[in-house]
């Protein structure tokens, strides 16, 4: 599985996006393309949000099938769509696309996780304990979630139902321009720090052997993959178990665990497959599906058969 | 080097360590011996700073162990624990790099570089350098950390069993590689171990445990008693001496 040149990847990267910035009518077309590069962005801001989110979370939790998503942050925001819609009625459901629904919903689930990190500072829990409360969370606000659903109309149970798959139709120009700035400085900040991470793979005892303060670290990066992890379910909704397949496809295409390689080739693998689901949803499913749907259905494919083989998990 | 004063510790409700008081020498290798439960797995990573002492102090050179940054003592204390299993995508080279991880924090320079070539070598690990950690086998994989450890250029080494699971190759490897870290480098060892043998024969030092006290400690001749081993082991203990080594008799059966 490992590449020799693991940059190759850059090479079926461009080219999809090149084709889907440039195919059809969109060349000349001023406002067609605009709204392709807004697009475009959308998936490579939600791309670097779901790989570094996962790789940081599945590096802290020394666990290769969790991702930020356990926590119940996606729960948080589906619950706080629902609630939307229980109290603002049909406006609530129009509310989410705008850049005001987003930093709504964006509020809401980091409320939802700087509770939980209050929690994991003040009983000094430990990880697991942690994990496993974020887990019973998430169930219980997608019991209530559903629950408010049961109160809406047809009309927006349908449109509810959508904001359950992440779809990026829906993301406008100006909430990307609100989640640009913090996941530019997140991403870069990750970059920064990757011999910092490198240890921390290492487990709490060696890496505190090698000088890195264990607890204090790991607050900091769960508290970065909540964020990174908000931001993308605001932007795009829920991306699921994606960020599982994106980290282990990167941990095996690079043939290391080093973070200076895993985490731009998840950033990138992440954008080839929204790439990949957008252009298909457009082109081949026109519009009857969405990219949820999709990156969903492969993400499964790829991991049953991970699981089958029993080998390539690197 | 580092010296105990007054330390206790205990988890829930059981008192694992209490009262200890003794002084490791500095630049000589030091073995914690006892039996299973007596506290030196304990005390040693207390020393390492990985647990919090109930009651007691630490000293390192003098200086109180919590006035020291996690990085700086880092720097001047290498802490090598039971090996986990190791599932990391990682070669030899790279793990052994790690070592560097308190003096460069990760941007390795020439002093870096030449410190892991020089643990490696050290080692002769040299023909396994890029290979991948989770690929060798059980006794290259511990060596590997033990480079590791090497690089980190410590005045101090704590180990937590190495030895476990080696062959007796691997494991005299590993005894003579730290027993010249002391005589050539002037380094400090401490080490809990299990096998007597070793123990008298590479240490220079013997502190022996039982129930979380120090029960006998000084230089190998003053511990390597028949009848203080006896009682610290709860077994027949026979010390003979051998061409100027320690065998010890504990397994025949009577």
């Amino acid at each position: 599985m490992r590449w020799r040149y693991p940059w190759l990847i850059l090479l079926p990267l461009l080219l999809l996006a090149a084709l889907f910035l440039l195919q059809g009518p969109a060349w000349g077309n001023g406002y067609l393309l605009s709204r392709r590069l807004w697009r475009l962005g959308a998936m490579l801001l939600a791309a670097l949000c779901v790989a570094l989110s996962s790789i940081v979370f599945q590096t802290l939790s020394g666990n290769r099938v969790l991702s930020p998503a356990v926590m119940g942050y996606e729960a948080a925001y589906g619950l706080g769509q629902a609630l939307m819609v229980l109290v603002g009625g049909a406006l609530g459901v129009v509310q989410p696309g705008m850049a005001g629904g987003f930093l709504l919903s964006l509020g809401w689930v980091l409320g939802y996780a700087w509770l939980l990190q209050r929690w994991l500072g003040r009983a000094s829990l430990r990880l697991e304990q942690y994990l496993l409360l974020g887990l019973v969370l998430g169930m219980v606000m997608d019991t209530f979630a559903q629950f408010a659903r049961f109160g809406a109309s047809p009309g927006e149970f349908a449109v509810l139902q959508g904001l359950t798959y992440s779809s990026f139709n829906r993301v406008t120009p100006q909430a990307l321009l609100y989640a640009a700035a913090p996941v530019a400085l997140a991403a870069l900040w990750l970059y920064r720090r990757r011999a910092e991470l490198d240890v921390l793979l290492l487990g709490r005892e060696q890496a505190t052997a090698l000088g890195v303060d264990y607890l204090r670290c790991q607050r900091r990066y769960l508290a970065l993959a909540a964020v990174l992890a908000a931001i993308c379910t605001s932007l795009v909704g829920p991306t699921a178990f994606m960020g599982v397949l994106v980290a282990n496809l990167a941990y095996a295409i690079a043939g290391s665990s080093r973070h200076t390689l895993t985490m731009p080739l998840g950033s990138a693998l992440a954008l080839l497959l929204f790439l990949l689901a957008q252009w298909l949803v457009e082109h081949v499913f026109n519009y009857r599906t969405t990219v949820g749907i999709l990156v969903n259905l492969l993400c499964g494919v790829y991991l049953l058969a991970l699981l089958l083989r029993r080998k390539g998990f690197a | 080097m580092i010296s105990v004063h007054a330390l206790s510790h205990h988890y829930v409700g059981r008192t694992v360590l209490s009262g200890i008081d003794t002084v490791f020498p500095t630049g000589k290798f030091s073995a914690l011996i006892g039996a299973n439960g007596a506290g030196k797995s304990t005390l040693l990573m207390l020393m390492a700073r990985q647990l919090q002492p109930a009651a007691g102090e630490l000293r390192l050179a003098g200086m109180p162990l919590s006035q020291l940054t996690v990085r700086q003592f880092a720097q001047q204390v290498a802490t090598l624990r039971q090996f986990p299993d190791f599932r990391l995508r990682l070669t030899l080279e790279e793990l052994v790099a790690f070592g560097r991880y308190p003096h460069s924090q990760g941007r390795l320079g020439p002093a870096d570089k030449a410190a892991v070539d020089d643990a490696i070598d050290y080692l002769g690990l040299a023909s396994l350098r890029g290979r991948y950690v989770d690929e060798l086998s059980g006794g290259q994989r511990q060596l590997a950390f033990l480079a590791m450890t090497i690089a980190q250029q410590t005045p101090l080494l704590l180990l937590d069993e190495p030895l476990n699971n080696l062959d007796i190759r691997h494991a005299i490897d590993i005894m003579r590689a730290l027993r010249r870290l002391c005589d050539e480098r002037g380094c400090t060892v401490i080490m809990v171990i299990h096998d007597i043998n070793l123990a008298a024969n590479y240490a220079d030092h013997i502190v022996a445990m039982k129930h979380g006290r120090v029960y006998a400690s000084g230089e190998v001749a003053e511990v390597m008693q028949s009848a203080l081993l006896g009682e610290v082991f709860g077994l027949d203990f026979e010390v003979q001496r051998q061409h100027g080594g320690y065998v010890c008799n504990y397994f025949t059966y009577r």
